[in-house]
């Protein structure tokens, strides 16, 4: 069972969308969001929560997070810059300019984040604004035309929020984001999982006729009568002896 | 066809007005009249009809007959219907969907609540990007005030009709924008696109019949219903009739978006619309419709008209309508090498000519832009962007593949002046007392003036 769940406020609100939904699974877009805002990133506890909400396992919601390059991840800094890079924006060399700035206040060139884990910097794609580039969210924020003084500005009011300077980055350089997962959460219930990553079908289920009787996942018996005592030495699973 | 009224915008008209994402605002110019008057009370199959008369196109990209598609929503399969609107809005060189979407959300609304009653479905998923964050903000409050109102949720405008509005949201992936995909992401899963047939229309999302629309596409359902298909027809052309959003990018004087009729040309968009190229520089290439169309060439952009047969008959495509501009001083091998790293990084990997294929393709591209590439290298990407064509689960792959090959097409000296014989090649073919070190070898100039590097390297996150 997971650890924690989600603040009272934050589940009011899923509870709150059950009924846009015909099933638990369609809501994991809307639920990874919830738990991203709750924890400020998707971290493995996070992902636990909305695989344990959404009735997946959490290995399919592993295999989301990875899919879906918006969601931010407990690699990214705090303050995390997305950089425009596609052809509209790079043209005339905004994208350039903009990461150069970036650079050059943060000393952070892209797929990195400041060792105090405060800021990182990616160059992303297309943001759908290209009439001014360079276009450039921080988070959920989003700016265009985002060069020169506007951009330096804005640079400065977040590292005055931090209580830093640009003089105490300019130094160090940044370290590379590993935005790897390879750790399953170990202390999970994998009870009645299917593999699709579904683990239960309620009879909100579409895919099956209203009044039909909602599909159980029938466990196959253990072909091994499951071990309860240590496996004595020499002996492995099969019981057939070493040698 | 001959213009009976001269146009003006019709979905863009009053983004400028403040206050236009408001209910109020809407209401206050005849909003959601025309869906109070019609559901409940039209016939749902004459309501497809006047979109099928009206000869409205998909604005999303493949310009299908809208009317048309919905003709094609299976009944009577005792499953519900769904309707999918299309918000994810990722081509490059599009950013239409956007205006709507923050500036003007109820007529988008007032489209869904139209649509739902004319394919009769009582559920629509709006998915927007997840980079949309104002869109968003502001589409699920119209949608919350709408709700308020009556006009959605249970008996809508008091006629036994039930709807729900669900707004969902991405989260940065090009690929949820081709339908299927998306409706993989609407169901929780990964955006994998499905092999069609099945199409969505016969089994779309939880494998229900689904009708799969651009926000664009709706927004202008709402009109086409309110004033009727004549009236949308004394528009654009015989077989690309109305209007449509342009989105001007690039290096015109002034960028953005331009509702026109259908078949103006296209140099009437980029000196009229745009004001002309940007101070010292001409034209060397427009992309018509977003990054996945092939390019044209200044000849081709004098005959151009922008309409989805004019600019299929010069081998290219409407599209999405985002026109970019590239002038003279754009390296296009960089533009080419930034291009194939978008594909690449957004084929979704589960077609191997997609997935390799695009990988190739910007590894060639890379050759190229960095003046390593060796002389059989430029048959090479005509080869791998033919073998990448019709082979895949959706078009991603001809999406890459189409302007690479029209790169090549129209630009092939370009590709022949970055490639150079290894010297042990060179030496094979050469008589032995004939060879020279000088290898055909000719790299971008890295801040050199009046050339525009678009590169931007392969590293990525
Ligand atoms: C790779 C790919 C990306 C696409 N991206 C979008 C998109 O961002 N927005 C969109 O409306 N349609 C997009 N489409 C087109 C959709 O698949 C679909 O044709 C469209 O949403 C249908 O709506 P329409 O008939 O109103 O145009 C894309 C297609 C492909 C193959
Ligand atoms: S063509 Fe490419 S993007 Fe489309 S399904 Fe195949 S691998 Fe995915």
């Amino acid at each position: 069972m997971p650890v924690k769940t989600l603040s009272p406020e934050r589940l009011k609100r899923f509870h709150d969308m059950v009924d846009d939904y015909p099933n638990k699974r369609s809501m994991l877009m809307m639920t990874l969001r919830l738990v991203e805002e709750e924890f400020g990133c998707i971290n493995d506890e996070a992902m636990e929560i909305a695989a344990d909400l959404c009735g997946v396992t959490p290995a399919h919601v592993q295999g989301m997070v990875t899919f879906y390059t918006h969601f931010k991840r407990s690699a990214h800094g705090k303050h995390r810059f997305m950089v425009c890079a596609t052809l509209m924006c790079a043209l005339d060399g905004n994208t350039d300019q903009a990461l150069k700035q970036i650079e050059s206040k943060l000393g952070l060139k892209p797929g990195q984040r400041t060792q105090d884990g405060l800021f990182s910097c990616e160059k992303v794609e297309c943001l759908a604004d290209c009439d001014k580039p360079p276009v450039v969210q921080k988070d959920f924020e989003h700016f265009c035309s985002m060069k020169g003084k506007a951009l330096d500005d804005y640079i400065e009011s977040l590292l005055k929020l931090e209580n830093k300077t640009s003089a105490e980055y300019q130094n160090s350089s940044g370290v590379e984001m590993d935005l790897r997962i390879s750790v399953l959460p170990s202390h999970y219930n994998f009870e009645g999982e299917t593999e699709s990553g579904a683990r239960q079908f309620d009879d909100k289920d579409p895919y099956f006729k209203p009044g039909e009787a909602p599909r159980t996942t029938s466990v196959p018996p253990p072909l091994l009568t499951p071990l309860t005592a240590p496996v004595a030495d020499g002996v492995n699973m099969n019981g057939a002896q070493h040698g | 066809m001959a213009d009976a009224t001269p146009f003006s915008p019709v979905i863009l008209k009053h983004i400028h007005e403040p206050g236009s994402h408001t209910i109020e605002h809407y209401q206050a110019r005849g909003g959601y009249e025309t869906a109070r008057n019609l559901v409940g009370t039209a016939e749902p199959a004459s309501l497809v009809k006047i979109v099928e008369d009206s000869g409205l196109r998909g604005r999303g990209g493949a310009g299908f007959p809208t009317g048309k598609k919905w003709s094609f929503l299976a009944k009577g399969t005792g499953k519900p219907a769904y309707l999918a609107v299309n918000g994810d809005e990722s081509e490059p060189g599009t950013f239409k969907d956007r205006y709507i979407l923050e500036k003007d959300p109820h007529q988008l609304l007032e489209g869904v609540i139209l649509t739902c009653w004319a394919i009769q479905s009582n559920h629509a998923f709006i998915y927007l990007r997840g980079e949309f964050i104002l869109g968003y903000e502001r589409l699920e409050a119209a949608v919350r005030e709408a709700k308020a109102k009556g006009f959605i949720g249970k008996n809508i405008f008091g006629k036994n009709f039930d709807l729900k509005v669900v707004v969902m949201r991405g989260a940065g992936a090009y690929i949820c924008g081709e339908e299927t995909g998306m409706l993989s992401s609407i169901e929780g899963g990964r955006g994998y696109p499905k092999i069609k047939p099945p199409f969505p229309a016969v089994s779309g999302v939880f494998k229900c019949p689904t009708i799969v629309n651009n926000v664009e596409t709706i927004a202008a359902v709402s009109h086409i219903l309110k004033h009727g298909a004549a009236w949308h027809k004394q528009w654009g052309t015989e077989k690309s009739p109305g209007f449509k959003i342009f989105c001007l990018s690039g290096a015109v004087k002034n960028p953005g978006v331009y509702e026109v009729p259908l078949g103006i040309t296209m140099r009437e968009m980029i000196e009229v619309y745009g004001g002309g190229l940007i101070e010292g520089r001409t034209l060397k290439a427009v992309i018509p419709g977003g990054l996945s169309a092939p390019l044209l060439t200044p000849e081709m952009v004098d005959k151009c008209t922008l309409d989805y047969e004019s600019l299929a008959s010069l081998g290219s495509m409407l599209g999405s309508g985002g026109i970019t501009v590239l002038h003279d001083g754009v390296d296009l091998m960089s533009a080419v090498y930034n291009t194939m790293r978008f594909y690449h990084h957004e084929s979704c990997g589960q077609c191997t000519p997609c997935r390799e294929g695009t990988g190739w393709l910007e590894k060639l591209a890379h050759k190229f832009h960095g003046g390593h590439a060796h002389s059989g290298d430029v048959d090479l990407v005509g080869e791998v962007a033919k073998n990448m064509r019709g082979r895949t689960i959706c078009v991603l792959a001809d999406a890459a593949a189409m302007p690479m090959q029209s790169y090549l097409q129209h630009f092939r000296g370009e590709f022949e002046k970055r490639t150079h014989e290894p010297a042990h090649v060179e030496r094979l073919r050469t008589p032995r007392d004939e060879i020279t070190p000088t290898a055909k070898r000719e790299s971008v100039q890295h801040g050199a003036p009046n050339v525009v590097d678009v590169g931007m390297g392969m590293d990525r996150v």
